[in-house]
C-alpha cells in the first residue's frame, strides 16, 4: 500500500530513489562534509574530475580542454577551458538566459573559497600554496570594505576568455587532486549576487542535474540539466560496463532522496524496492550476509547485489603526545603506547563490532595509496607482548611503582549511540585484560571536535577520511607545525619526520617519493602516536535494476553514470 | 484589567532574559568556542582565529567595560530582540527559514494529536466520573495507569514495526499526505491519553464532592444534569490551565514521533541542534518558547475570569 | 502544636486505610520485590568492585551472541553474549539509583525554596516564582538534555570529579543532575502553597509570639507537617524519571556504561527485525511493572495521607 503512495512510480522516466542526509546547501565553498559534497557534486563541476572506472585513481579534464601545461619550475599551471560550456537559464542572468563559462568565472570561484568572510572549509587547498593567497586573505580579513574580486590577483590569472593560469608560491604536486574537489567548482557570479544569502538554496551550475524541489529534513529532488554539455559514458574494458559506452550522460532523468534517520526504516523501504541501495547495519548483517560474506538466499534470489570494496580511510586511537602519562618521546612512554596498541584485539573488533566489514590496519597510509606497504603491523594483538611492554614502561600488571592502577581516559564521538556504546565497552574490556582501566567518554560531535582541537584529550578515537589519493594527505597529520589546534591532533613532533615531510611535499609523484612515504609511515608506526585500528570496507546492497555502479573513494561526481532499468 | 495585562506582558522580559542566560551559559560558556566546527577538519590555527573574530566569539562573554553592549551575551539579546535569529552552524541556513519550514509539519502533527487526546480524555473522564466506584470506573483508571507505564519509545517501536512494516496498515515513513500522520497521531494519543484521563477524572470527582453538588443531588436533580451542567463547567478551570499552558509546546513538535516517522518538524530540528551544538537554533527556539509561555500563562488567567466570574484580576 | 496535624496519628490512619486497599497492597508487594532485586544488584555490583574484578554482567562471551531464551539464559543473550536477565537486574539498580540520586537534588532545593518562598512571601517569593517560571518556560526535555550534556562533559574532564566517576557512572550522574535541576519545580510549588497556609495558623503565630526564630519555625515547627508531601511527591515522580531516562537514552544522553532499561530498549530496536523480541519485551516488562506499581501505590498513598492534594498534585506533575 505504501508503495503506491510514493509519487513517480510507473512513469516512463527513470528515477533513482535513495537516502540522503542533513547538508549545508549548495554553496561549494561550504560543502566540507561528505553529505554536502555529494549533493553539490550533482549540480556543479570543476576543471578536473576523477576517471570513474579507472584504478588507481587518476584525474581527467572535465571543464578543461585537457590536463594543464606545467612550467618547467612546476610553479605555473595553464588550463585551457572548453568552449561552449553554459550556465543554465536562471532568473539571475540578464533576460533569464544562461551564459558561457569563462576563465574569469574560475578566478572568481577560487577567490570565494579563499574569502575569509565566507568561512569556507576549503581554503586550505589554496592558501599556503598559491602565490599571494595568504596576503589576499589577510587583507580581506583586516578591512571592512566589500571584497573586490576584480582586482588583479597574482595566483589566479585569466589571460584570455578561455585560458586560466594558476601561479604557485612553491611546487604543489597535489594541485590536480584538489582541483577535482568541490571547493574548486565553478559558480556564476550573477547567481551569488542575485540570491545573496539564499544562494546556497538556488544552485546554478553546469553539472548533470539541477535542483527541482527540496524540503529540508525530508526530501530532495533533482532533474536532468538540459544545459549539461557533452559528456558520454567512457569507453572501458570492464565487461560489466559495456552497455552504455558512448551514451550521453546523465543516464537517469531524476534523482529523489529521502532523509531517513532510523536505519531500520531504510531497510524496510529498500526491501520494498523503494530505494536503490542500502548499507547494512551491523545487527542485520548476519541475517543478510552468509558467513562466507555472500548474500544470503532470499536477497540473492531477488537479484539484489552486494558490493564491497575498500575505502581509503584509516581508523585509529590517537594519543595526545603532550599528555604526561601517555605522551612524550621517551622510551618508557613509547612502550606504554605500544603496549596499549598490542592489547587491542583488532581482529576480534572487526569480527564482532563490524561483522568483518573492516580489516585491521597496518599502516597509517591506507592500502591503495602509494606508500602503503603490505607488511604486518608490529603492534598487532599480542597479549603477552602487551603485558611485557607495559611492565617495561613502568606499570607491571598495570600498576605503577606505588601500586596504583593505571587509569586512562579516551574520548570518542557518537554520544550514546548504540554502536558507540558497544565499541566503548569493547575497548575497556580489552585494556582490562592487561590491568589497565580505560574510561571511555562518548561525546557529541561538537564537543569531541573541540576537545580534539584544543588538545584536551589523553586518548581519542578518530578516523581520517582521505581527501585525495596521495599519502601526503595522511602524513600531514604528523607534521609538527600542524599541531593543535591544527590537523595534527596528537601533537606528534619528530624532527626527523618533519624534515622528510618538508622535503616530500614539493616532490612530484615518483618511486623515490613513494619510498619516502613508506619510510615516514614506518617512523610513525614505531613512535606509535596512533594505535592503528581498522581500514573500513564499503558494503552496499543494490537493487538489480540499479546499474553502472562502481565503488569509488571520491564518489561525488559519479551520479551521472548511474542507470536505472525499468522495473 | 488593562494595566494587569500590560504588567504581565512586561514579565516576558525578565523571564526571557533568564531563559537566554541559561541556554547561553550551557552552550557558549561551558560548551566553548564553536569555531572548530565551522572551520572543518583541515583548518589551520589562523583560520580558526579568523572565524572566531568574524563571528564575535573573541569578545568578552558578558561584560565589556569599554562598551557594555559589545559583549557576546548582550549582542545575542539585542540580535534576538530585533527578531534576527542568525544562521545555523550545521545547515548554514537562516534560522528563521528553518523555523518557518518546520512549524507547519510540527503543527500538522501536534494539533490534531492534542485535540483528539483532549476530547477523548475528557469524554473518558466523564464516563469514569459518571460511573464512579463501579467496575467501569475502576477498569478505566487501571487502563489509564497501565497506559502511562509503558515508555513512549516502546509504543512507537512496536507500532511502527508491526502495524506499519509487518501488517502494512499504515505508511512506515514519510510526510506525503494526511494518511502519513494517522499512525503517529494514533500512537501519540494512546501514549498520552492515560495520564490525562486520570487527571481529569480526579478534577471532576473533587468537584462532585463539593457542597453544592451534594445539595443539588439531595434535591433530586438528575445525576446526568449535575454532571454536565455543574461539574463539567466548574472543572473547566483546572482543565483550562492544563490545556493552555501546553499550547506553546505544540510548536516544538513531538520529537520522538517526528524522528521515527520522518516528519520534518521542529522537534527533529531542535534535537539535531542540541546534538550538533547548533547554538543559534537553540537560542531562537528557547526564546520563542519562553515568549509564548508567558503569553499562554496570561491567557490562562484571563480564561479564569471567563470560566469563574468570582475571580478578579488585579 | 495546637492545630498542626498529629503526625503519628496521620501515618497510622493512612496505613490502616492502605491496608484495606487490595490493589495498593499488591503494588506494595511488587515494590518490595523490586527493592529486593535492587539490593541484590547493588550487592553483586559492589562485591565485584571491592574485590577488584569485573562483575559477571559485564563479561562478554562472543561465542553466544544474540541467543534466544534458553534454560541457561531465560531472556537470551545480548550483542556481547551477556545474559539479558542479569542486564535487566542491573537495570533495576540503575532505575533506583536514578530515583534516589535525583531526589537528593530535588528534595533539598524544592523544599528549601518552597519553604522560604511560602513563609516569607514578598520579595523572596517573587524571586523563587521567577526562578521556576524561567525553568518552566523551556521545553523540559531540551533543558534536561542540555544540562546533562554539560554536566557530563564537566564531570568527565575535571580531575576533581574522578573520585566520584570511579563509582558512579558519569552519564547517570549527568542525567540525574539534569532531571534534578528541572524537577524541583513541582515540589517547590506544593511546599510553597502549604507554607502559605501554615504561616497563618495558630501554632505558628504562637511560636512567633514566643520569640522562636524564623528558621526554627520553618524547619522545626512547620516542616513535620509537610513531610508527607515530600514522600507523596517522591513516589509519584519516580515513575516519570524511569520513563524519561529511556527517552534520554534514545537521544544519546543516557547512562554511559551501565545497562539501563532505556539503553537496552534502544539497543533492541535494531534487532526487532531479526525476530529478537525478548530483549525489548524483557526491558519493557521490567519497566512496566515498576512504574505501574509506583503509580498505583503513590495514588493510594496520597489519597490516604492527604486527599485534598489530588488536584494540586496532578496540576504540578
Amino acid at each position: 500500500m505504501l508503495f503506491v503512495l510514493f509519487p513517480g512510480f510507473g512513469r516512463a522516466e527513470s528515477v533513482l530513489y535513495g537516502v540522503g542526509g542533513d547538508f549545508k546547501g549548495f554553496d561549494p565553498v561550504d560543502a566540507g562534509d561528505v553529505e554536502s559534497a555529494d549533493q553539490v557534486g550533482r549540480v556543479y563541476e570543476g576543471l578536473l574530475e576523477y576517471a570513474y572506472l579507472d584504478r588507481p585513481y587518476h584525474v581527467i579534464p572535465r571543464l578543461a580542454e585537457a590536463l594543464p601545461e606545467v612550467s618547467a619550475d612546476g610553479l605555473t599551471y595553464t588550463f585551457k577551458i572548453k568552449k561552449g560550456i553554459r550556465f543554465p537559464d536562471d532568473p539571475c542572468f540578464p533576460g533569464g538566459k544562461g551564459r558561457e563559462v569563462t576563465a574569469q568565472d574560475f578566478v572568481y570561484s577560487f577567490l570565494r573559497t579563499l574569502n575569509p568572510r565566507l568561512q569556507s572549509q576549503g581554503d586550505w587547498i589554496f592558501v599556503n600554496h598559491v602565490r599571494g593567497a595568504q596576503e589576499w586573505v589577510d587583507r580581506v580579513s583586516s578591512s571592512k570594505d566589500p571584497v573586490n574580486y576584480d582586482a588583479p590577483f597574482p595566483g589566479f590569472v585569466a589571460t584570455d576568455r578561455y585560458t586560466l593560469q594558476v601561479n604557485l608560491a612553491k611546487p604543489y604536486p597535489q594541485l590536480l587532486w584538489v582541483l577535482t574537489m568541490q571547493y574548486a567548482f565553478v559558480v556564476p557570479r550573477e547567481a551569488v549576487e542575485f540570491y545573496g544569502k539564499d544562494f546556497r538554496n538556488h544552485p546554478v551550475g553546469t553539472g548533470p542535474f539541477r535542483l527541482k524541489a527540496w524540503r529540508r529534513n525530508y526530501r530532495i529532488e533533482y532533474e536532468r540539466n538540459p544545459f549539461f554539455s557533452g559528456q558520454t559514458f567512457p569507453a572501458n574494458t570492464d565487461p560489466e560496463f559495456q552497455a552504455d559506452v558512448g551514451k550521453p550522460l546523465p543516464l537517469v532523468d531524476r534523482i529523489i532522496e529521502y532523509d531517513i534517520r532510523e536505519y531500520y526504516t531504510t531497510w524496510q523501504m529498500f526491501l520494498g524496492g523503494q530505494l536503490y541501495s542500502a548499507g547494512i547495519n551491523k545487527d542485520y548483517f548476519e541475517k543478510v550476509i552468509s558467513p562466507q560474506l555472500e548474500l544470503s538466499g532470499d536477497l540473492a534470489r531477488r537479484g539484489i547485489r552486494l558490493q564491497k570494496s575498500p575505502l581509503l580511510n584509516t581508523y585509529y586511537l590517537g594519543f595526545n603526545m603532550l599528555d604526561p602519562v601517555v605522551g612524550g618521546m621517551s622510551e618508557p612512554r613509547k612502550k606504554l603506547r605500544q603496549a596499549f596498541a598490542s592489547a587491542l584485539n583488532v581482529k576480534k573488533y572487526c569480527e564482532v563490532l563490524t561483522n568483518n566489514r573492516s580489516t585491521p590496519a597496518t599502516s597509517p597510509i591506507p592500502p591503495g595509496v602509494a606508500g602503503h606497504e603490505p607488511k604486518p603491523y608490529p603492534h598487532a594483538y599480542d597479549l603477552e607482548r602487551a603485558k611485557r611492554l607495559l611492565a617495561e614502561a613502568g606499570y607491571p600488571g598495570g600498576k605503577d611503582a606505588k601500586g596504583k592502577q593505571l587509569r586512562l581516559t579516551m574520548i570518542m564521538p557518537g554520544a550514546g549511540s548504540t554502536d558507540a556504546r558497544q565499541a566503548a565497552d569493547f575497548y575497556a574490556e580489552q585494556l582490562r585484560a592487561i590491568g589497565v582501566e580505560l574510561e571511555v567518554q562518548m561525546l557529541t560531535g561538537a564537543e569531541y571536535l573541540r576537545r580534539e582541537h584544543e588538545g584536551e584529550t589523553q586518548i581519542f578515537w578518530a578516523g581520517w577520511v582521505i581527501d585525495y589519493p596521495d599519502a601526503q594527505n595522511v602524513l600531514q597529520l604528523f607534521y609538527g607545525p600542524n599541531k593543535c589546534p591544527g590537523v595534527n591532533a596528537t601533537n606528534y613532533q619528530n624532527p626527523e619526520f618533519d624534515k622528510l615531510y618538508e622535503h616530500v611535499v614539493s616532490m612530484a609523484d615518483s618511486p623515490e617519493r613513494t619510498a619516502l612515504y613508506a619510510k615516514m609511515a614506518d617512523i610513525v608506526v614505531e613512535d606509535c602516536p596512533w594505535a592503528l585500528m581498522t581500514y573500513p570496507l564499503a558494503y552496499g546492497l543494490f537493487q538489480p535494476w540499479f546499474q553502472n555502479y562502481k565503488q569509488h573513494a571520491f564518489p561525488y561526481a559519479n551520479w551521472k553514470y548511474f542507470k536505472v532499468l525499468p522495473h | 484589567m488593562g494595566a494587569y495585562i500590560i504588567r504581565r506582558l512586561l514579565s516576558v522580559i525578565p523571564i526571557t532574559l533568564g531563559v537566554l542566560f541559561i541556554t547561553f551559559f550551557l552552550f557558549r560558556v561551558v560548551g566553548g568556542n564553536p569555531a572548530y566546527r565551522i572551520a572543518g577538519k583541515n583548518a589551520s590555527p589562523a583560520r580558526i582565529a579568523q572565524i572566531s573574530k568574524e563571528r564575535g566569539y573573541d569578545k568578552p562573554l558578558f561584560l565589556n567595560w569599554r562598551n557594555p553592549l559589545d559583549a557576546q551575551f548582550p549582542r545575542l539579546c539585542l540580535q534576538l530582540v530585533r527578531l534576527d535569529f542568525g544562521e545555523s552552524m550545521t545547515t548554514k541556513q537562516r534560522v528563521s527559514t528553518m523555523l518557518r519550514e518546520g512549524m507547519l509539519p510540527s503543527l500538522c502533527l501536534t494539533t490534531p494529536l492534542f485535540i483528539i487526546e483532549l476530547v477523548l480524555a475528557i469524554a473518558l473522564a466523564l464516563v469514569a466520573a459518571f460511573y464512579r466506584g463501579t467496575w467501569i470506573d475502576r477498569s478505566l483508571v487501571i487502563l489509564s495507569v497501565m497506559g502511562m507505564s509503558i515508555s513512549s519509545l516502546v509504543y512507537i517501536m512496536v507500532a511502527q514495526f508491526w502495524l506499519a512494516s509487518e501488517w502494512r496498515l499504515f505508511p512506515v515513513w514519510g510526510f506525503e499526505g494526511p494518511q502519513y500522520l494517522l499512525l503517529p497521531i494514533l500512537i501519540g494519543v494512546v501514549a498520552g491519553v492515560g495520564g490525562s484521563v486520570r487527571f481529569y477524572r480526579t478534577v471532576m470527582l473533587d468537584e462532585m464532592n463539593q457542597e453544592y453538588v451534594r445539595t443539588a443531588r439531595a434535591k433530586g436533580v438528575a445525576n446526568r444534569t449535575v454532571l454536565f451542567r455543574h461539574v463539567l463547567r466548574n472543572a473547566m478551570i483546572p482543565i483550562l490551565t492544563n490545556v493552555i499552558v501546553a499550547i506553546p509546546f505544540l510548536y516544538t513538535g513531538a520529537l520522538l514521533l517526528e524522528n521515527f516517522f520522518g516528519i520534518p518538524g521542529l522537534g527533529r530540528l531542535t534535537v539535531n541542534a542540541v546534538f550538533n551544538g547548533d547554538e543559534d537554533v537553540i537560542f531562537a527556539t528557547t526564546f520563542i518558547g519562553s515568549v509564548l509561555f508567558v503569553i499562554a500563562n496570561l491567557a490562562t488567567d484571563i480564561a479564569y475570569t471567563w470560566a469563574d466570574p468570582r475571580i478578579r484580576l488585579k | 502544636m495546637s492545630d498542626g496535624p498529629n503526625n503519628t496519628g496521620l501515618w497510622q490512619i493512612a496505613w490502616r486505610q492502605l491496608r484495606h486497599n487490595r490493589f495498593a497492597m499488591v503494588c506494595l508487594a511488587i515494590l518490595g520485590l523490586y527493592t529486593a532485586v535492587w539490593i541484590y544488584a547493588e550487592a553483586t555490583f559492589w562485591g565485584a568492585r571491592i574485590r577488584g574484578v569485573t562483575p559477571a554482567y559485564k563479561v562478554s562471551n562472543y561465542d553466544i551472541r544474540n541467543q534466544p531464551p534458553s534454560a541457561a539464559h531465560p531472556l537470551g543473550t545480548n550483542f556481547a553474549g551477556r545474559d539479558n536477565l542479569s542486564q535487566m537486574i542491573q537495570g533495576t539498580r540503575i532505575a533506583f539509583e536514578i530515583g534516589l540520586l535525583t531526589s537528593v537534588i530535588v528534595i533539598p532545593i524544592g523544599f528549601a525554596l518552597g519553604a522560604v518562598a511560602g513563609y516569607f512571601g514578598r520579595k523572596i517569593d517573587t524571586a523563587v516564582v521567577y526562578l521556576y517560571s524561567v525553568i518552566d518556560s523551556v521545553p523540559g526535555i531540551l533543558l534536561i538534555m542540555a544540562i546533562a550534556y554539560v554536566v557530563r562533559s564537566v564531570v568527565e574532564r575535571s580531575e576533581a570529579f574522578q573520585a566520584i566517576t570511579r563509582y558512579v557512572d558519569s552519564g547517570l550522574l549527568a542525567v540525574c543532575v539534569g532531571m534534578g535541576f528541572t524537577g524541583w519545580v513541582g515540589l517547590c510549588r506544593l511546599i510553597r502553597a502549604e507554607y502559605f497556609k501554615h504561616r497563618e495558623r495558630q501554632y505558628v503565630l504562637a511560636a512567633r509570639a514566643l520569640g522562636v526564630s524564623d528558621g526554627a519555625i520553618m524547619f522545626r515547627h512547620i516542616a513535620p507537617n509537610v513531610l508527607h508531601l515530600i514522600i507523596i511527591n517522591f513516589s509519584l515522580r519516580f515513575p516519570g524519571l524511569v520513563l524519561t531516562e529511556a527517552v534520554l537514552s534514545y537521544l544519546g544522553v543516557g547512562v554511559r556504561d551501565e545497562p539501563s532499561w532505556g539503553a537496552i530498549i534502544n539497543d533492541a530496536k535494531q534487532r526487532l527485525w531479526l525476530g529478537n523480541w525478548w530483549e525489548l519485551a524483557g526491558a519493557t516488562a521490567a519497566m512496566f511493572f515498576l512504574v505501574l506499581a509506583l503509580n498505583i501505590f503513590g495514588d493510594a498513598l496520597r489519597d490516604a495521607l492527604d486527599p485534598k492534594l489530588r488536584t494540586a498534585e496532578a496540576k504540578t506533575a
